[in-house]
């Protein structure tokens, strides 16, 4: 330890910061991990630095944050030789709605970030992807001591694309309020009308409910509805009603049913792009992107399913992005009710899991073993020592049946026709079947899934009580757990299946919100961890992985895991 | 003829009107809640509700019927539930897109199917014929979606030669267009070619075995002649009809051949509808594809009273 570089970042920095700088010297946390979640409180780039070289011995390459960062897990790698001009053809999912506010799914989010972009976003260093780094934020933001304050200051050189005025606090500021007014799902219950203040032309404060240590995901990239719009942009407003921006590409024309078309826009804050432009292809369903790349019609996929798209893993012209999510599935089963009310009958169902026979058979190796709890490995939080992995283990399942009286279990497993899920649902099936479980797997459109399986409306109190005993319900990426914590297992929330009820569990997510330290909130999570392994309201095997790619006649081609290709630094091959 | 074109409209307008009848049914009394539907399934039931509300959707059934009916006539369909854009320009972009699809596949596939079934016809029972026969059985029992792959992986993915994707791009010329949309019009034009070659080979050979071709034939007019004046216009009846009920079919949209080219036509753009439950796109599309249908039979009434004198005086009686 070389505490003549560690000791001044010691007195440098917030109680906060400190923190996490004692965390990662007494090695409580990976390197990986401090530097992600020292994008998230400011930590500038220079402690980090200072601070890894101190407890190394040695120089780090620490996180780029600019956007002209090279490749990393969701980035295709930088070739040497480049070439500036042309432009990209990307196939995504035809949007149902860019409207900024009111977006709900990746074809939206991917072409409104075009043009819009967040206050923090996604860092693309190869090292630790899923990190933040500031965008229309000029620096990593500072919280005060508790975290209940957010200081952001704006990156001063960012500039509207309609009349080429500067961005204000006041657009910050505004942008809030349209997205606390619409009830946006990740500012809910954090930040209320009026928390967000402009204190200055440039400097935006959030005051917030109460303490969050992970606030700067909020409104990061990770929540896509975030980006920030000017002041006096409508709620309801769509993209093309008013194609404005910060960002590095403008929009040229916009045609719901088939495409949209961008231009550079030559005032970026972040420098010339390499390409030209870029055109978006929309499609409606995944096989047709993947025969328009084979067919040389489209350069990029903004997102893809192993299943579909299995050919271009073998294809040498495409580069795979192939990013660690926190993308899963839960098994529910009912605590409070039918054959799944003991734990011993939950545990026997979860025994019988070939989790790596899973990940092999539905991702060809691209996913990560889950321990049936939903904190993820990639979460700065995430304690691996928590628990002991779950494995395959049919004696001890039979045992457990024995043991519960349920030797000769049958029951009835739902699943909605979603990419590998009906897949999924024979596996299990035949998986349980070794141990003497018999499932009858229903595979259902996704309406009727949803709505009479997963969580139908009625009885509405306690939400999903009309919930089948059984099912498989897919989850989308988050950048923190708290919606899964949230509604899914905490409880009476709102997407509460298993009707999971603990007073244990309820007291450690609580304790995990409030947490702001890193050491506070891996405590927390080691608890969640440990809770929700030996209850087993949900059992997850699985973390995939999400998948994007492009040809190799592009590079520096990046995607986040909701939907969001950026082509900033993309550039043609020479 | 007035009479009859004026009887055909009529009857037309009704059938239009029963039409957005049962399309309004569908969409408004079978259960669903349009709000879910479209904010999905994660969204909180006073959103859902708000939006109902704004929507309109929880409205008394008869006040809807009646807006419903007024939009037909004014050809104001209101809004997109999803998108909450003006249905009508979307929609008339697609039937456009559809119109051009389906326009191709015909142009390609009526003159040769028409040539061959003749051809058959006049061979009838000899190998040529025989050929025919399988062949239109053939192309006509292998689904579009079947021909549509088998045409991206030869043609497209593995040559080259065609694009994949049937969409062209932003203002290309009407080549460009062309060469877009080749490959799924080839993959229609395979199976309605089956369906009009045989259609013409059955009535071409009816004809050509009636008292006055046989007629025209002792008389020592040519066989070029006796087709030209006698056969043809006699034997292609049935043909035309056909012809009139796969344009509206064609011009419908076939979901599975844009889905495959990625072709956003009157398929595509009802099925995403279908799927959202937006209902007023959903009925001015069900609506302006029996426009088409209704349009498309009335020519075909009207082509066949030219060509067959005694149907037209029929008509007029």
């Amino acid at each position: 330890m070389d505490y003549s570089r560690l000791d001044p970042v010691r007195r440098s920095v917030t109680p906060i910061q400190l923190d996490l700088v004692e965390a990662f010297a007494n090695g409580r946390i990976t390197r990986r991990q401090f530097i992600k979640r020292a994008s998230v409180i400011g930590l500038s780039l220079s402690s980090v630095t200072a601070v890894i070289a101190a407890c190394s011995g040695g120089t780090p390459s620490a996180a780029p944050a600019s956007p002209g960062a090279s490749a990393s897990a969701g980035a295709s790698p930088s070739a040497s030789a480049a070439v500036t001009g042309g432009t990209i053809r990307c196939a995504i999912q035809r949007p149902v709605s860019v409207d900024p506010v009111g977006m709900q799914d990746l074809g939206g989010y991917g072409i409104v970030a075009q043009s819009f972009e967040f206050l923090m976003g996604q860092s693309t260093d190869p090292n630790n992807p899923g990190a933040l780094s500031p965008a229309l934020a000029a620096e990593a933001p500072v919280p005060n001591d508790d975290g209940t304050v957010w200081t952001f200051k704006l990156n001063p050189n960012a500039k509207w694309q309609h009349d080429g005025s500067p961005l204000t606090a006041d657009d910050v500021v505004a942008t809030m309020e349209r997205l606390v007014a619409a009830g946006n799902s990740g500012l809910k219950g954090v930040l209320d009308p009026g928390g967000a203040v402009a204190t200055d032309a440039n400097t935006v404060t959030f005051t917030l409910v109460g303490a969050n240590g992970n606030f700067p995901y909020l409104v990061s990239i990770y929540n896509a509805q975030t980006v920030i719009t000017p002041k006096d942009y409508v709620a309801g407003t769509t993209f093309d009603g008013r194609p404005t921006g910060t960002g590095p590409w403008k929009l040229v024309n916009y045609n719901q049913q088939t495409g949209a078309t961008f231009e550079r826009n030559p005032d970026w804050w972040g420098g010339q792009t390499p390409l030209d432009g870029t055109e978006f292809i929309f499609f409606d369903e995944t096989g047709p992107m993947i025969t328009a790349y084979q067919g040389d019609q489209v350069d990029a996929i903004v997102q893809f399913d192993v299943l579909t798209g299995a050919a271009l893993f073998n294809d040498p012209n495409f580069t795979l992005i192939a990013q660690p999510a926190a993308l899963h599935r839960q098994i529910w089963m009912r605590v409070d009710k039918g054959a799944f009310a003991d734990v011993k009958v939950r545990e026997a169902l979860a025994l019988t899991w070939d989790r790596p026979a899973l990940i092999q058979q539905l991702f060809q190796g691209r996913a990560q073993i889950g321990n049936d709890h939903v904190i993820w490995e990639g979460y700065p939080y995430f304690d691996a020592a928590a628990v002991p992995q779950r494995e395959r283990n049919v004696d001890r399942a039979k045992q457990l049946l024995s043991e519960a009286g349920a030797a000769d279990l049958t029951a009835t497993l739902h699943a909605g026709e979603l990419q590998e899920i009906p897949d999924l649902a024979v596996l299990l099936k035949s998986q349980a079947a070794e141990a003497g479980i018999t499932l009858n797997v229903e595979v259902e459109s996704l309406n009727t899934f949803y709505g009479a399986a997963w969580c139908p409306a009625e009885p509405a109190d306690p939400p999903c009580s009309g919930a089948a005993d059984l099912g498989i319900v897919d989850y989308g990426h988050r950048a923190t757990p708290d919606v899964y914590l949230n509604a899914a297992l905490k409880s009476k929330g709102i997407w509460n299946s298993s009707q999971y009820a603990s007073a244990e569990f309820d007291a450690a997510f609580t304790e995990f919100q409030a947490a702001v330290a890193v050491d506070a909130q891996k405590a927390a999570c080691t608890k969640i961890e440990t809770i929700l392994n030996r209850d087993i309201p949900v059992g997850l095997p699985y973390f995939y992985n999400y998948l994007a790619g492009n040809s190799n006649r592009f590079t520096g081609v990046f995607s986040s895991a909701l939907g969001q290709m950026s082509f900033a630094t993309t550039s043609q091959v020479a | 003829m007035a009479r009859f074109i004026t009887r055909r409209l009529l009857l037309s307008l009704l059938t239009l009107w029963l039409l957005a009848t049962i399309v309004f049914i569908i969409a408004n009394v079978l259960p669903n809640d349009v709000g879910r539907t479209i904010l999905g399934p994660f969204a909180p039931q006073e959103s859902v509700d708000a939006l109902n509300e704004r929507l309109g959707t929880n409205r008394p059934l008869i006040e809807r019927y009646i807006d419903s009916m007024v939009g037909v006539v004014t050809l104001d369909f209101g809004n997109s539930f999803v998108t909450n854009q003006p249905v009508l320009p979307t929609l008339a972009a697609a039937i456009g897109r559809s119109a051009k699809l389906a326009g191709l596949a015909l142009v390609i596939t009526i003159p040769i199917a028409i040539a061959a079934g003749l051809f058959a016809a006049r061979r009838r029972d000899r190998p040529a014929d025989r050929a025919v026969v399988l062949l239109g059985l053939t192309s006509s029992s292998i689904p579009e979606f079947v021909t549509g792959t088998i045409l991206v992986v030869v043609v497209g993915v593995q040559l080259k030669l065609l694009p994949v994707i049937a969409t062209p791009p932003r203002n290309a010329d009407f080549l460009t267009e062309l060469r877009y949309l080749l490959m799924p019009a080839l993959a229609m034009a395979i199976v309605y070619f089956g369906y009009i070659a045989r259609m013409t080979r059955a009535g071409t050979i009816e004809v050509l075995q009636s008292d006055y071709t046989r007629t025209a034939t002792m008389k020592g007019l040519t066989t070029r002649q006796t087709m030209i004046r006698h056969v043809l216009r006699n034997a292609l009846i049935p043909t035309v009809a056909v012809i009139a009920v796969q344009i509206g079919y064609l011009f419908g949209g076939i979901i599975a051949v844009e889905r495959i080219f990625n072709y956003n036509g009157m398929g595509q753009t009802m099925l995403f509808a279908a799927q959202r439950k937006d209902i007023p796109t959903l009925t001015a599309g069900a609506i302006i594809i029996g426009i088409v249908y209704m349009l498309a039979t009335l020519a075909a009434d009207l082509i066949i009273a030219w060509m067959n004198p005694r149907i037209r005086l029929e008509a007029e009686r």
